[in-house]
């Protein structure tokens, strides 16, 4: 390393961004769980309703959680990747606190009804705008450190985590239609479109590649063993940036939308299949045989869980996007089970398990507590699994009654006990997020504990 | 046209795919392969692992589990769907 005792105030910042918004983003989801099966409790409180409430929960999982989680990472690993130090420190720590301004707008606008109403692009121009800049300020500081490297070949990690970044800015200001600052959309089946298109991939283009990031540093660091082939993991990126930037419109199968739009949007979704396992394949094998080091590191435990999970949402994702498959599985629960699995099973144990990872090097003291971080492995797991489960179980029971001309009202009292055992799970979850902050912020804050070499 | 947000935007991404994979090419970021798999061990190294403890046996085999139920999940939905397919 260039620098002898980098600072890493960005990665830290980000650390403690993603921690106190899971608190939040999961606290969000269980207050919307809990008004499905009990629409009263929050009578007469405007601003609790399901309708603001479902926003706020996913835009801060995605913005406010995983997102920060994974970034923590990345700007730990791009400089030692690199050989260099990170381009600007300062600018890192002024991307973390105008990050963290936006997401307070986000939930302040939000709860007050300020919202352009177009799922998962729901925010106002001007933190749409916001959210862009940060992306920006995160590549700028990215490509500057690429530019001042003294490792010539780029680690598969800086790719994935260089795409992630510039691709979101991208979609975002497309998917948002930001040159249309009042009503923030296109009319009619454009605009279903586009929205699809930005929809699936704010989760895929931005999570997936910053997660195979770190995926890609945290394994061969922790079981001590190079990686089992980069030629794969470069396929696997390419492949990745091929099929996955055009696969929205799976989510448009039953809408008249062109057709060869739909056969693209199917065919890729299939496709998916190449970089998915040509991933996976890569770290399994890094890892085989060195489970034991995995088990010994709650960071690589966390990821190495993650990857299963994206082996599942993957295939999943795959098999949702053939027509007869969504005949079931489309417009119920089972979605919401697959989003979870993705975004919490999958991407948000790998932003978990990347924040524990870099605590110890970035704070150079062991974590406050592994027991607590183990609790939470758990407790994140158990949900994860739980909420798959119980909203699988939903959506099979909804999708049948909408295959065979079932009305609503008949179907509702048999979803409601998973209904029940999901706002229970996400009881859980919140608890593991304030014990997963607790933990970050005593690592960060109190110095305790011996120096790590 | 009818679309033409989202062609422009494939187009765009179509066209700076292909430099900036030119520019690897050209860079030489494909040769070398087998360091660049050394590439996050060559800094310095965390401690020495811990071995592999019966609770971590268990863990493991409590995760296998959980996979082949997500897994047998999945698949009776797969094979559900295209039995009552129309």
């Amino acid at each position: 390393m260039s620098n002898p005792s980098p600072t890493y105030q960005t990665a830290k910042g980000f650390c403690l961004t993603s921690a106190f918004w899971m608190i939040v983003g999961t606290l969000m989801g269980l207050i919307g769980a809990t008004e499905l099966v009990a629409p009263d409790l929050t009578k007469n409180i405007g601003w609790l309703v399901f309708g603001r409430v479902r926003p706020i929960h996913i835009n801060i999982v995605l913005f406010g959680f995983v997102t920060p989680g994974l970034l923590a990472a990345a700007f730990y690993y791009f400089p030692r990747l690199l050989k260099t130090e990170l381009y600007s420190e300062r600018l890192g720590v002024v991307t973390v606190v105008a990050w963290n301004i936006a997401l307070v707008a986000v939930v302040l606008t939000l709860m007050l009804g300020y919202t352009q109403g177009r799922e998962y692009a729901e925010l106002i121009w001007p933190i749409d705008v916001a959210v862009i800049v940060v992306f920006l300020m995160v590549f700028f500081n990215f490509i500057m450190t690429v530019k001042q490297r003294t490792e010539p070949v780029l680690y598969v990690s800086v790719w994935y985590a260089l795409a992630a970044v510039i691709l979101t800015a991208c979609t975002y200001a497309l998917g948002n239609i930001v040159w249309r600052p009042s009503s923030g959309a296109l009319v009619g089946i454009p605009d279903a479109i586009i929205l699809w298109f930005y929809g699936h991939n704010v989760f895929g283009l931005l999570l997936t590649p910053l997660s195979a990031g770190v995926t890609y540093y945290v394994i061969p660091r922790s079981v001590r063993a190079p990686l089992y082939s980069h030629t794969l993991s470069l396929l696997g990126f390419w492949s990745l940036i091929v099929v996955y930037t055009h696969i929205g419109t799976h989510h448009l199968l039953q809408v008249p939308v062109p057709t060869w739009l739909k056969v693209i949007a199917i065919v890729d979704s299939v496709a998916m299949v190449i970089p998915v396992m040509a991933f996976l394949i890569n770290i399994w094998y890094t890892a085989k045989g060195r489970l034991g080091e995995i088990h010994a590191d709650i960071g690589a435990k966390f990821v190495f869980t993650g990857t299963i999970m994206y082996f599942f949402v993957s295939i999943q994702g795959s098999m949702m996007s053939l027509p007869d498959v969504q005949r079931v599985t489309h417009f119920n629960n089972w979605v919401v089970a697959h989003a979870h699995i993705g975004v919490l099973g999958f991407a948000g144990m790998i932003a978990l398990g990347g924040l524990y990872y870099i605590l110890p090097k970035v704070t150079g003291r062991p974590l406050y507590s592994r027991l607590l971080a183990d609790i939470q492995y758990w407790l994140v797991l158990i949900v994860s699994i739980g909420f798959t489960v119980v909203l699988t179980i939903a959506g099979l029971i909804q999708g049948n009654g909408w295959l065979n001309g079932e009305t609503v009202y008949r179907i509702l009292p048999q979803i409601h006990p998973y209904y029940v055992t999901r706002a229970s799970l996400g009881l859980i979850l919140v608890i593991g997020a304030a014990l997963g902050f607790y933990n970050i912020v005593r690592t960060l804050f109190v110095r305790s504990g011996e120096a790590v070499t | 046209m009818y679309f033409p947000y989202f062609i422009t935007y494939m187009s765009i991404g179509l066209v700076i795919s292909i430099v900036v994979f030119i520019w690897a090419l050209k860079n030489g970021q494909f040769r070398d392969q087998q360091r660049a798999r050394f590439l996050p061990l060559e800094d310095d190294l965390d401690q020495t692992a811990a071995g592999t403890s019966r609770v971590s046996r268990y863990e493991m085999y409590g995760l296998f589990l959980l996979a082949l139920a997500g897994l047998g999940a999945s698949a009776a939905v797969l094979i559900y769907s295209l039995f009552y397919a129309p």
